[in-house]
């Protein structure tokens, strides 16, 4: 036993002020009267003036003892204590999802042999039980289980679909071996941990090298902009000993929509692509040979994320914008620029402002048509012209790609000076036609002639460099199936409600972080409207897919550290004492407010 | 007149002569006296019929009656006795304080008053002390003027002290006594007021004439002598009570006491007891007087 903070006992010098204050007490003059009984209905406080022998009452001595045990207290008494704390880590990753060669799945293996484990152990061992995926957590961070719980805990633990981060539980048993809280750390998992192993630390490794084909990636896109035609591109790979051939089928909505073969050597990664996809809300890529990981034999891809373009025109002449919504996959909404404010950018993916310019900064990547000179906002130092020939351009630019600027027939227009911050494109005599830059995480175009009306294949150039000026401002291209198991995402605007892939439905706010990421699927999001959007969640992890190739886990710990260590905790006593003076003062209260009671009372 | 204290002049006496006790209902008594007795008798309140038999003294036969039925009548009249006068004293502790105010002595001139009220009126006093220390008087009654003096030396020997409950004390003499009569209960009744109305209750449902006569100090009632912080006791019960006295304190405290006199009052009252309240500021004798019908005494 000893005193974490003995200093405290300095406040033992208070004791004698109490002495004083019952020194201090009133000691009134005493009077025998025929009857107290009408002095009972007096509810005068008896004032307390200095003076007189101090009268030791059985309070005197309650305070003091009050007093002592507050001091006490203070000073932190504790107990040393014999623990015996163990940590159980328990991989619930997807690779734990995967079959061993016995045809067992390596979790509950690991969940079996974790029990046969904490069974042996003392019996009045506390267990902090972790899992580790989506990121390594404890369960019940504020309980300890005790054996027989922290075996039920084991039972109920569930796999996710989200793949382990190595690094990650390296840093947890780094930790928990080195933090000399745990006489012992059980880490149960498909990794196994890099020698030499801190003897503080038992593994249970259930992982070893199986045949396993996998699908990596799985994305849809248009061929260009404009384009309907839905490109589908899938990565797979061999991680098999052996030549393989493999296939792989993709339907939408359930409805089988083509097959496409890759062969594929040992360890080698492949693409499956495919064209011209009918329409549908959500396409599913199956691989086969079935394995014995059949996690990463399906993806997801939906054409949700393939959504059409929404364009806010800015112009004085609307009509301009007619051509525009002509393209496939894009919309338009035109607004007056007296009449602009910032919150049309709410619903628009990119902006066009003709013969305008914002007065802030656009939240959306934009393009400025012959834009006024003199904005304070982009500051663009524009001269007119009354023929803006075209002399040089970037001949390996995307925005420049297929156009044939001898044939693009530009006439009045206005030349750039330099600008600070965007660079030409496309140059004339006087100055830059086209320029191009990015602020604030997004880009901006401004040409200095007129690409409208949009009139397709009657100004074949114009139109092509508009497409093109477009398809680099709505980022045509995008990965469309880029999430993952495991990885949160922002709720997006006017979503509700998230119905997870197993059909639990979800409440949750716009643009908060949604971390129930944890299964392969389709996630339906549900607007306050009524609509309805999907989104894919696929494992998609080539590294964790190649079972053969895992590294091992490891560990940076304390070579001082023993196999079984007895750790000796101070356990503290001053709750004890603040609940016994608690009760103390209760009974002091209760005691003089009965009396006083009785007395007011007549 | 010798023998008695300084407030019994002859004068006093006098008027005291004047008085007699008044009861609210008939007693039987022990002897002849002047006050009507249930019993039946000679005396000139007339009772009832009955009819004649033989050796009735025909004197009393009413002829009337007979002249109106033709039968013999018989009237009868009721007894005059005398009538049996309780005088319960307080001498518990209570009464010895405050000692400036002299309650106890002020309550055995009261009480020897009214035993001078009731011997000269022909009528039987007996003493009862309630708690007290000292010689205790015997439990016989006392008969005649001239017992007075009797009474006196009795109410002499007593000395206040101890402490009683009033209810259990009063029901231990309503035992010991036996005979019904009028009843003077005097004391300061500084106690529970349920224990007074107990103790009282007890003398009516025993078809006991009350008067109960509280005495007060005058200081007692103003609260006089206690200022500042004071520890006051009990002088029964040894209970301690510290109080801050200041003059709102003394006010709640008299008004205290007051109040608890008024309950008593409306419960005597209510009971169909006579109440009377002293207070030692007061002159004895013009109190004796002017009080008498509260009292239940009538000229």
């Amino acid at each position: 036993m000893g005193l974490l903070n003995p200093g405290a006992l300095v406040l033992l010098a208070v004791v004698p002020a109490l002495v004083l204050a019952y020194l201090a007490r009133e000691r009134p003059s005493r009077t025998t009267v025929s009857s107290t009984l009408a002095f009972r209905a007096l509810h005068s406080v008896r004032r307390e003036r200095f003076g007189g022998r101090p009268r030791f009452d059985w309070t005197f001595f309650l305070e003091m003892l009050v007093l002592i045990l507050a001091v006490l207290a203070l000073a932190g008494p504790y107990v040393l204590k014999h623990e015996h704390p163990i940590a159980v880590v328990l991989d619930n990753s997807a690779a734990m999802q995967a079959r061993t060669t016995s045809g067992e799945v390596r979790f509950d293996k690991a969940r079996g042999e974790l029990s046969t484990m904490l069974a042996n152990e003392q019996p009045d061992s506390a267990v902090a039980f972790y899992l580790t995926s989506p990121s390594p957590h404890r369960i019940d961070a504020t309980k300890q289980f005790s054996l027989s719980g922290a075996r039920a805990a084991v039972r109920e633990a569930k796999s996710t679909d989200a793949p382990d981060d190595p690094g990650a539980i390296a840093n947890l048993l780094t930790d928990l071996s080195s933090s000399g809280h745990y006489a012992k750390v059980i880490f149960a998992g498909a990794t196994a941990l890099a020698p030499p192993v801190p003897p503080g630390i038992n593994a249970i490794t259930v992982g070893e090298p199986i045949d396993n084909f996998a699908i990596g990636s799985f994305t849809l896109r248009r061929e260009s902009f404009g384009a309907r035609a839905l490109h589908a591109r899938l990565t797979v790979a061999n991680f098999s000993t052996k030549p393989r051939t493999v296939e792989v089928t993709i339907s939408g909505d359930g409805k089988q929509l083509g097959t496409a073969k890759s062969d594929l050597a040992p360890g080698q990664t492949g693409v499956v692509e495919f064209h011209s996809l009918a329409p549908a809300k959500v396409y599913t890529a199956r691989l086969s040979p079935s394995d014995g990981f059949p996690l990463d034999n399906v993806a997801y891809a939906t054409s949700g994320s393939i959504r059409s373009v929404s364009i806010l025109f800015v112009s004085p002449k609307p009509a301009d914008a007619q051509g525009l919504a002509s393209i496939p996959g894009v919309s338009v909404t035109t607004v007056a620029p007296d009449s602009y404010s910032p919150e049309n950018l709410a619903k628009a993916d990119l902006a066009i402002f003709e013969y305008a310019v914002p007065k802030e900064m656009p939240s959306v990547n934009s393009l400025l048509v012959m834009p006024p000179p003199g904005d304070p906002v982009f500051d663009f130092q524009a001269t007119p012209v009354s023929a803006a020939q075209i002399t040089t351009w970037r001949k390996t630019d995307a925005l420049a790609y297929a156009v044939n600027f001898r044939l693009l027939n530009v006439r009045a227009g206005e030349a750039f000076g330099v600008h600070p911050w965007m660079e030409p494109v496309v140059d004339g005599r006087r100055g830059a036609l086209v320029l191009r830059g990015e602020r604030q995480g997004h880009r901006f175009i401004a040409t200095g002639f007129n690409l409208f009306p949009y009139l397709g294949r009657k100004n074949l150039p114009m139109s092509v460099l508009t497409l093109n000026i477009l398809g680099y401002l709505s980022g045509v291209g995008a990965n469309s199936g880029g999430y993952r198991t495991g990885q949160p995402w922002f709720v997006p605007a006017g979503i509700r409600t998230v119905v997870l892939p197993s059909g639990k439905s979800i409440e949750t706010k716009p643009g908060t972080l949604f971390d129930r990421v944890g299964s392969q699927g389709v996630y339906k999001l549900l607007g306050s409207g009524g609509s309805t959007t999907f989104r894919a969640v696929n494992f998609s992890d080539l590294a964790a897919s190649d079972f053969a190739a895992t590294p091992p886990i490891k560990i940076q710990s304390p070579a001082a550290a023993s196999a079984t260590r007895t750790i000796t905790a101070k356990a503290p006593l001053s709750h004890y004492l603040f609940f016994a003076i608690l009760a103390l003062l209760m009974l002091e209260g209760l005691v003089i407010y009965r009396r006083r009671r009785r007395v007011v009372e007549v | 007149m010798p023998g008695l204290p300084d407030e019994f002049s002859a004068a006093f006496l006098a008027r005291l002569e004047d008085l007699r006790i008044r009861t609210r209902r008939q007693f039987p008594g022990m002897g002849k006296g002047a006050h009507l007795s249930p019993k039946r008798g000679s005396s000139l309140e007339f009772s009832d019929y009955r009819h004649y038999s033989l050796g009735d003294d025909f004197r009393y036969i009413d002829w009337g009656m007979y002249g109106r039925t033709d039968k013999f009548y018989i009237k009868l009249f009721k007894e005059e006795e005398d009538l049996l006068t309780y005088i319960f004293l307080d001498a518990s502790a209570s009464m010895a304080y405050p000692a400036n105010d002299r309650k106890f002595e002020n309550a055995i001139l009261i009480a020897l008053a009214l035993g001078y009220v009731a011997l000269s009126s022909g009528d039987r006093v007996m003493l009862r002390v309630l708690g007290g220390s000292g010689h205790r008087p015997a439990p016989s009654f006392l008969y005649g003027r001239n017992r007075i003096i009797e009474l006196n030396e009795r109410l002499k020997a007593v000395k206040p002290g101890g402490q009683i409950d009033l209810a259990q004390t009063l029901a231990r003499e309503l035992v010991a006594i036996r005979r019904a009569g009028k009843c003077f209960v005097i004391s300061d009744f500084l106690m529970m007021p349920n224990s007074v109305m107990r103790g009282l209750g007890l003398f009516t449902a025993a078809t006991m004439d009350v008067t109960a006569v509280q005495v007060l100090g005058a200081g007692e009632l103003s609260g006089q002598g206690l200022s500042g912080d004071v520890e006051v006791v009990d002088a029964e019960s040894g209970e301690h009570l510290r109080v801050s006295m200041g003059a709102r304190e003394r006010e709640q405290y008299r008004q205290t006491l007051l109040r608890l006199s008024r309950e008593i009052k409306a419960f005597c009252l209510k009971r169909g007891m006579h109440y009377a309240m002293f207070t030692t500021d007061l002159n004895f004798q013009d109190f004796f007087v002017r009080a008498a019908t509260d009292l239940g005494l009538a000229h």
